[in-house]
């Protein structure tokens, strides 16, 4: 039974991982660009939930909200100083000048954040499902149920509404987009908040995941939804779900076999692995993004 | 455009190269005969150590364009080898140098293997993979590493008898392991392989047309890049006598890039001038230390806006977006032709 229990907890990690994985391919989508910011993005998230819980007191849904807010408003930031004016240079530029953001990110929040780790308050109690011999908590559920009904609302927005397609089209290709009349400019900025954004309501999931929050926890999670993308495909939003999923999974079942302190090894070597065999991701066509 | 004094001073320097080199390197053997203070001393000798690392990994991001992100991991490896090699089998100092350089050497050439077909993004990807799972082996293998401890109680090392110990010491082995690396890199950058490598980073498809046998020379570069980045390690070891696997987290290894990246890719002074500048600035906010990694920051954004090379980067390689407009020769040859 511990095997089921390890399945769900990484199933509950994944999705987070999920969540991240599908904000970090719509920004590469639509910026044809890798960005190294979004570990600091899910970061002020997390630390924005904190602030709402510690000292507004309000609860979870508007905590998300701010969490999507703040996040959204920070991607815009990212968005002027990386991308904008490098959509046309070399691509290493705008990843140096991501890499450059990030460590200043990362230490703006330091000072003003603080830099001691901060434990969450309690919001749920410890409650749990009993179903058979597994465990659930409350918390899981939540994160699933946030996880699925945002996908759900992403896919809408994505299939029917008019800027989703618009984001789909720039994707696909900047050029034809602006040839049948799409403002590439404002979608691609529409397009990396809207990512960032998610990036945050990932922190917010998290931070209550972890109970804990801190200024340095960006890097290893921003290499977690980096990998995530690359591994189901960056140019695939379901597909970098997946890869988000199978990360989750593979890092709480292989810590059944090797010490917690490994965790990360587990992503990372998976990583390396699929993109030896398949550079394009498990679920990625051929071809079709050239970073 | 330049100006004319610009391009007489460059004209100048350029004639006599030989003679300003042979009196910095005087000056610099001066140095601590002049400036008597152990920490004034300690700081050069940090700068030193990252001139070594930083223009290893020069050798790898400025001469072939991959994109290796993960420095700190092939520096972990070089520093781990030292370590462990010195406190369990008691080998000598001198030995380790070349010896540590090699094992990362051979670490080096393994990461390329797999990783040649990959490109830009995807290559940059498996270095920071690469160096996080090292430091990760690093701290979690206890037995070889000593885990969260690290390795303490490294020996001095030996000079004929005379036990090493005084920065001044330390200061001229790095400043003569510094200048044997700049020469080494110099002779192979102007060689028939360094022209190859400098191909492939212009135009990866043109010089695999010309015959460059591009994968064999991507390894060769990563592995003589990993090197010295090894040696350095292997001082680092025991200069610091001790070493734990939080010395080469991702940051130390956005460090060592932000020096190439500041000081310019692709010339063999950039990095020189990178080490210098972050290790100057870290002294300078060492008072406010928040504040230093924000300065780094921000310099490698603005250096991103105005001049993608680097401070001292090569003008006229893929690095630099804006050219310099066709060199007055070439002008005045089309004059000749059209008229």
């Amino acid at each position: 039974m511990y095997i089921l229990e390890q399945l769900i907890n990484g199933v509950c990690q994944g999705v987070i991982y999920a969540l991240m994985a599908i904000g970090y391919s719509l920004i590469a989508g639509v910026t044809g660009l890798v960005t190294f910011t979004y570990g600091e993005v899910v970061m002020v998230g997390a630390f924005t939930s904190y602030y709402c819980f510690s000292l507004l007191g309000v609860s979870i849904i508007p905590a998300m909200l701010f969490g999507f807010v703040a996040a959204g408003i920070l991607g815009i930031v990212i968005h002027k100083v990386c991308y904008e004016r490098f959509l046309d240079s070399p691509k290493y530029i705008s990843l140096i000048c991501t890499i450059g953001m990030s460590m200043l990110i990362r230490n703006l929040a330091q000072i003003v954040f603080g830099t001691e780790t901060k434990g969450m308050p309690k919001i749920f109690g410890n409650g749990f499902i009993e179903l058979g011999l597994i465990r659930i908590s409350y918390l899981q559920i939540l994160i699933l149920g946030v996880v699925i009904v945002l996908s759900l609302t992403l896919t809408f927005f994505f299939v029917k509404t008019k800027s989703g397609m618009a984001l789909r089209s720039v994707s696909q290709d900047r050029k034809a987009a602006a040839f049948v009349g799409v403002n590439v400019r404002s979608t691609t900025l529409i397009g990396n908040s809207i990512g960032c954004g998610l990036g945050g309501i990932a922190g917010v999931l998290l931070a209550l995941y972890y109970s804990n929050v801190s200024p340095i926890m960006g890097g290893t999670i921003g290499l977690k939804a980096f990998s995530s993308a690359v591994l189901g495909g960056l140019d695939n939003v379901a597909g970098a779900a997946g890869g988000g999923l199978l990360i989750g999974v593979c890092e709480n079942l292989g810590i059944m076999f090797m010490s917690t302190g490994l965790r990360d090894v587990i992503a990372f070597t998976f990583l390396i692995i699929v993109l030896l065999v398949k550079p394009q991701g498990l679920f990625g066509r051929k071809g079709v993004i050239k970073l | 455009m330049r100006s004319k004094i610009a391009n007489q001073a460059k004209k100048l320097i350029d004639k006599n190269k030989l003679y300003i080199l042979i009196a910095s390197i005087i000056i610099l053997g001066m140095l601590p005969v002049i400036i008597r203070e152990d920490y004034t001393r300690s700081i050069m000798i940090k700068i030193l150590l990252y001139v070594m690392l930083a223009s290893s990994l020069n050798i790898i991001n400025g001469y072939t364009g991959q994109f290796n992100i993960g420095h700190a991991g092939l520096y972990a490896i070089g520093s781990y080898t030292a370590g462990i090699l010195v406190t369990t089998f008691g080998w000598s100092f001198w030995i380790l140098l070349p010896v540590s350089g090699m094992v990362t050497a051979i670490f080096g050439f393994l990461i390329s293997i797999p990783t040649r077909k990959l490109a830009g993004i995807y290559l940059a990807l498996v270095t920071l993979g690469f160096s996080e799972i090292i430091r990760l082996i690093c701290l979690n293998w206890t037995e070889l590493t000593g885990g969260p401890m690290g390795i303490k109680n490294i020996p001095r090392p030996i000079f004929f008898g005379a036990t090493i110990k005084e920065p001044i010491q330390f200061y001229y082995i790095i400043l003569v392991l510094a200048i044997v690396t700049i020469l080494l890199m110099y002779r192979a950058i102007h060689s028939r392989i360094g022209r190859a490598w400098i191909s492939i980073r212009e135009d990866q498809t043109a010089s695999r047309f010309l015959g460059v046998n591009i994968n064999r020379l991507k390894s060769t570069n990563f592995a003589f890049g990993a090197f010295f980045a090894g040696v350095a390690g292997c001082f680092s070891a025991y200069y610091y006598q001790f070493i734990s696997s939080d010395m080469f987290t991702l940051d130390e290894g956005f460090n060592i890039l932000a020096m190439v990246i500041i000081g310019g890719q692709g010339t063999l002074i950039g990095p020189i001038i990178g080490s210098v500048i972050v290790n100057m600035i870290t002294e300078v906010f060492r008072f406010v230390s928040e504040y230093r990694l924000i300065t780094y920051a921000v310099l490698i954004i603005i250096m991103m806006w105005v001049r993608p090379q680097g401070l001292a980067g090569a003008s006229d390689s893929v690095f630099a977006t804006k050219r310099r407009k066709r060199s007055r020769r070439a002008r005045l040859h089309r004059r000749r032709l059209t008229e």
